[in-house]
């Protein structure tokens, strides 16, 4: 449930952006195989992926502001393939497991279920971590930038920042996140080089849920994407991914925007 | 050698003509009167001055430096400021943060006390979103932005549209101060009594062409003239 | 050439795309020994692929709608077919197929009323989500009939009862020609869609749909006819990918499926039709010849992707259009269209008398008016209480100060934006609130400021839109007959293009006309639609001193039977063209009248000079 979190809180940062084709190359991006001590996998994960995120935007994702947005999507596409091959071709298609680090392992004994160790730890590091991104978002100078040039980049411009410059940082970030988080996520499922499929879906529902370039549209649209999954799969397992796609069709039919949707200016 | 040299620019909108081949100069410590009316061609102007809007042809050079073709971050680190029209206040920010937004890339921007020792209004709403700002409000603190960066050129696009005739009184009060305090600005307006009341020199364009330069008094003394380019 | 000698020609000529297509379908059997990994397997894929993508390429290569999601009708209607046959509730393979393809457009009908809600981005993304939702349903919920994760098996030999004859396949030969047969179908039937006046309002829709409304066609229904069409060859093709293999895979509803068929269309060229085979040739072929080449083989599918990025970020038009472009690179080029003639040098005041000679006062009946119309946004009122009554062929110039609420005011008569109070009425008929496609089919027609024009598309083919809206309504799913046969049709094509004086520039490309001729284009399409009122928004905007006069003189010449509403900012076209003046200033109307009363009146003066009149509170 808290990698939709935070996977949305990965969609504030592409909408920061005006489009939605760094959701698609986080397809790619999720997925990495590191051995060797757990922390150390973390952060080669997201160090790796920071280049990554740079590399692309540079070198082919500002071709396309100006191309239409099917456009945009398609590439985005194309790369998401090209990355998932590639790592293919490193890391062999089997699928790879692995094992939550000694110091989260283990089953903690909750009142109403017994629950691993491992899964609270990731609650509490994704906490950890929406706690770091609200604070960078809305106490620090970058954060400042961000939230004012989703509003009106233009606006932005004229006062002397060179925002395309910070949606360049913001997109590496962004990037780093999506490695961080896959991560996170590796001893929970299995490790596959097109694992990142399931969570672009994922994540796209919870931006659409909570709602476009929002904050805390992102976080509670994690929080309702995450519960109405928790929720069916205790009552009826074989409808959950159902269940969260009607709710994302609802949303969109009768509140487009989203529960806490801003709309930006270009 | 003028603060602000425009050189015959030529500006389009993908293809169509809108500034054709327009030339204007500004010195410093005056106060320029951009006439004319919408769709004539000002706000195209000022968003080509500003580097919103590259030219076709023609410069546009400012301290001497060609500033034509640079990108708005670069000409306004360079001194220029563009108050836009609209006004595109942050909304989601608050006063404060839009005043420390403004001042990100300035070496020594105004503090947030002087803003408010200046517009006390806008003091006593330092903690409100841009968005639950009144007009007036609204535009006091994008003239604030302005002043924040400390900028050589003001380039006031028409500050008191919108705005109800006792707040139009108090912005224009705010102008004439500045004016008194030397600073170079270029306004534009059209409400043409308030713009001529505070300038030293007025140009006037029509259709995207330049069709008069001069003073407020020369043009008040032709009613015709006026009438004929900027009424109907 | 008499009509019965040119008939065998002409005929050759109109269905050549699909006598070579017959002619390398027919001959391929014979090749395929010779070519390297080649099979009727293979080849059959391909097919089923290619008939599969028909339907895509309608969706997306002319209609311009990026669907992630086809996979969804390509398993129902596969694992529909399936179960019938399994089951088996007919052992008649055409019954089953039927069935499937019928199911999948149900599906198609349902995914693409929702989905069609929102465009680009958010339109693909829904379809891929619903393409999810169904992976997951047949997964999990449904896994008694689909067999979940294992997929159904034991697919039967096609059997294809016609009613007094079968025919019974068993063998991959025998399929590939039931694919050939029908994948030529679906190829001819698509040309005909794309061929028809429906196929027409789809190539509007790609390039600029709020047009192709405004000019007065139901683009939503347009769109949903053609999803539901996509589903329905996605569906057939599913359920022959089930008699193909004998055994239907739950990977029909993968995301990867659906990804396949974009990749597929893009590489070979989409709006081709044929392009999604040719990219399934390639991608198919690729898989097999790499496979065995040590090294390569694992990276055939980055090596596509590769070509994909490439392709999609230089070149849009993939392996069709690089054939294409070659083809006219070497054939003889025609000598290039007349220049244009160059615009008189452009002058600081026009010659021109301000006032063209009076046209007698309007007296014909009212045929629009405003009652209290008004619009509010928020704390703010962009217009405010504005009455006004047009005479039948009046020229109206609405004109005032900037903010004074005329874009907002125009807006409302052209019934793009609903008021918030009051009413607007055409010949006595309410219209408040219809929209711009219906206020269009009843005879108002908007021109825009900025131009709204169809710009990969000739000059004619441009006018033949809103002709089609005003000959054949606002939805017309006429899919059979080919839209450039239509006399009627041409006859309104040649009428407008003349009265704009594009008529020498019919087959030109949008995109490529004078800046200029473009303006005139975008009063040609309001003009085509015949309407009864025609409104202008800033017909100059953006022209030079002599382009304007031109167009005064344009429009003079179209007043005639023609009732004219037009916004401007230039006084001189202003005053060169109004029988009567409204002022607008700060959303009131404060004056109204001939010419010379308005530019006396000491309001209007006062409001553009800015003295002493009152402001709205901000």
């Amino acid at each position: 449930m808290g990698l939709t979190i935070i996977f949305g809180a990965l969609g504030v940062v592409n909408f920061a952006h005006g489009a939605l084709y760094g959701v698609g190359a986080y397809a790619g991006f999720v997925t990495y195989e590191y051995t060797g001590s757990f922390v150390a996998a973390m952060a080669a994960g997201a160090a790796f992926l920071l280049v990554v995120g740079v590399v692309v935007e540079r070198g082919l994702i500002r071709l396309y502001y100006q191309r239409p947005p099917e456009d945009q999507i398609l590439v985005t596409f194309g790369v998401a393939i090209i990355l998932v091959e590639a790592l293919r071709a490193v890391f062999g298609g089997l699928a790879r497991n692995i094992p939550a680090p000694s110091w989260a392992a283990g089953i903690v004994n909750l009142r109403v279920t017994l629950y691993p160790t491992y899964r609270i730890d990731v609650l509490a590091i994704v906490g950890a971590s929406l706690v770091l991104l609200y604070f960078i978002l809305y106490r620090t100078r970058l954060g400042l930038i961000v939230r004012a040039g989703i509003e009106d980049q233009l606006m932005v411009n004229i006062l002397g920042i060179n925002v395309t410059r910070t949606f360049l940082t913001v997109f590496g970030l962004g990037a780093m996140a999506a490695g961080f988080a896959g991560v996170i996520n590796a001893p929970i499922v299995t490790v596959t080089p097109d694992m990142g499929a399931d969570i672009l879906v994922q994540s796209f529902v919870v931006v659409v849920i909570g709602g476009v370039g929002s904050f805390w549209g992102a976080v509670v649209g994690g929080l309702i994407a995450g519960e109405i999954l928790a929720l069916t799969a205790m009552i009826q397992p074989a409808y959950s991914q159902v269940m969260l796609f009607t709710v994302m069709a609802l949303v969109l039919i009768l509140r487009p925007q989203g529960l806490f949707g801003v709309e930006g200016r270009q | 050698m003028s603060l602000l040299e425009v050189d015959s620019i030529n500006t389009f909108y993908g293809e169509a003509h809108a500034l054709f081949d327009v030339s204007m100069h500004v010195e410093p410590h005056e106060v320029v009167a951009l006439l004319g009316r919408n769709g004539a061609g000002k706000t195209t102007t000022f968003k080509t001055m500003m580097g919103v809007m590259a030219p076709k042809s023609g410069t546009i050079r400012f301290n001497g430096v060609s500033i034509h073709g640079l990108p708005p971050y670069k000409i306004a680190r360079l001194g220029l400021q563009l108050v836009p029209e609209e006004r595109r206040i942050i909304g989601g920010l608050t006063v404060e943060e839009n005043i420390i937004l403004a001042g990100l890339s300035v070496p020594k921007p105004w503090p947030p006390e002087r803003v408010y020792e200046m517009f006390p209004r806008l003091g006593e709403r330092r903690r409100s979103r841009g968005r639950e700002l009144s007009g007036g409000e609204q535009q006091m603190l994008t003239i604030a932005r302005a002043l924040v960066r400390e900028p050589q050129l003001i380039l006031l696009d028409e500050p008191f549209e919108g705005l109800a005739p006792l707040i139009v009184q108090d912005i224009l009060a705010i102008c004439r101060r500045l004016a008194e305090e030397g600073r170079t600005i270029v306004i534009v307006e059209q409400n043409v009594e308030a713009a001529l009341s505070l300038s030293k020199r007025c140009y006037i364009l029509n259709n995207g062409h330049m069709v008069y330069e001069g003073t407020p008094a020369e043009l008040r003394a032709d009613p015709d003239f006026m009438h004929r380019h900027l009424g109907i | 050439m008499s009509a019965r000698a040119a008939r065998p020609a002409a005929l050759a000529r109109r269905f050549a795309p699909e006598i070579a297509l017959i002619a390398v379908l027919v001959v391929l059997p014979a090749a395929l020994p010779y070519i390297r990994g080649g099979t009727y397997d293979i080849a059959n894929r391909i097919l089923d692929w290619g008939l599969f993508g028909l339907g895509f390429d309608l969706l997306f290569g002319f209609t311009g709608l990026l669907s992630f999601g086809q996979a969804a009708f390509y398993g129902a209607g596969g694992f529909v077919a399936a179960y019938l046959l399994i089951a088996p509730f007919t052992t008649n393979a055409v019954v089953a197929l039927i069935v499937g393809t019928v199911a999948a457009s149900i599906f198609g009908v349902i995914v693409g009323y929702l989905s069609l809600r929102r465009t680009g981005i958010y339109f693909a993304m829904l379809t891929l989500a619903f393409n999810e939702m169904f992976f997951f349903l047949d997964i999990s919920p449904l896994a008694r009939w689909t067999g979940g994760e294992n997929g159904v098996a034991g697919v039967p030999e096609p059997r294809l009862g016609f009613g007094l004859f079968t025919i019974n396949i068993n063998d991959p030969g025998g399929l590939y020609w039931l694919l050939v047969v029908l994948f030529v179908v679906g190829f001819w039937l698509a040309r005909r869609i794309v061929a028809s006046p429906f196929g027409a309002v789809l190539r509007a829709v790609r390039e600029n749909g709020a047009r192709a409304a405004a000019v007065g066609h139901d683009v939503p229904k347009y769109k949903l006819t053609i999803f539901v069409i996509a589903a329905a060859y996605s569906g057939l093709a599913g359920g022959l990918l089930g008699l193909l293999q004998g055994y239907m895979p739950p990977d029909a509803f993968y995301l990867d499926t659906s990804g396949q068929l974009v990749v597929q269309t893009i590489i070979g060229g989409a709006g081709t039709l044929i392009g999604p085979l040719i990219g399934a040739t390639v991608w198919l072929y690729l898989y097999t010849l790499l496979q065995n080449i040590a090294g390569i083989g694992a990276l055939w599918k980055m090596i596509l992707g590769i070509i994909f990025v490439v392709l999609v970020t230089i070149f849009r038009h993939g392996i069709c259009g690089a054939v294409t472009l070659l083809w006219r690179r070497l054939s003889p080029q025609p000598p290039p269209a007349a220049e244009p003639p160059p615009p008189a040098e452009p002058e600081r005041r026009a010659a021109e008398p301000r006032r063209s000679a009076q046209r007698p006062p309007p007296s014909g009946p009212v045929v629009l008016a405003t009652r209290n119309l008004t619009k509010r946004y928020g704390g703010l009122t962009a217009v405010d209480d504005v009455s006004f009554e047009l005479r039948e062929g009046e020229i109206r110039a609405v004109i005032g100060p900037n903010g004074a609420g005329k874009s907002t005011f125009f807006n409302m008569l052209a019934n793009v934006i609903p008021p918030s109070s009051g009413t607007i009425e055409f010949k006595g008929e309410d219209i408040t609130g219809l929209g711009a496609t219906l206020v269009c089919q009843r005879g108002i027609s908007k021109s825009f400021q900025i131009n709204q024009i169809f710009p990969s598309l000739t000059v004619r083919d441009n006018l033949r839109i809103p002709v089609l809206a005003r000959a054949y309504g606002k939805f017309h799913p006429f899919m059979l007959r080919a839209v450039t046969r239509d006399a009627a049709v041409n006859a309104g094509i040649e009428e407008a293009a003349s009265s704009v004086q594009l008529r020498d520039r019919l087959d030109v490309p949008a995109a490529e006309l004078a800046y200029g001729e473009k303006r005139r284009l975008e009063i040609g399409l309001a003009l085509a639609t015949q309407p009864q009122i025609l409104l202008l928004d800033e017909p100059t905007a953006g022209m030079s001193p002599a382009e304007r006069t031109d167009t005064v003189r344009l429009l003079r010449r179209i007043a005639a039977g023609l009732t004219i509403v037009i916004v401007e900012h230039d006084m001189d076209v202003v005053f060169g063209l109004a029988d009567r003046i409204t002022v607008l200033f700060n959303g009131r109307k404060i004056a109204e009248g001939a010419p010379d009363a308005i530019q006396g009146n000491p309001d209007v003066r006062a409001a553009y000079l800015g003295s002493q009149a009152a402001h709205e509170p901000a």
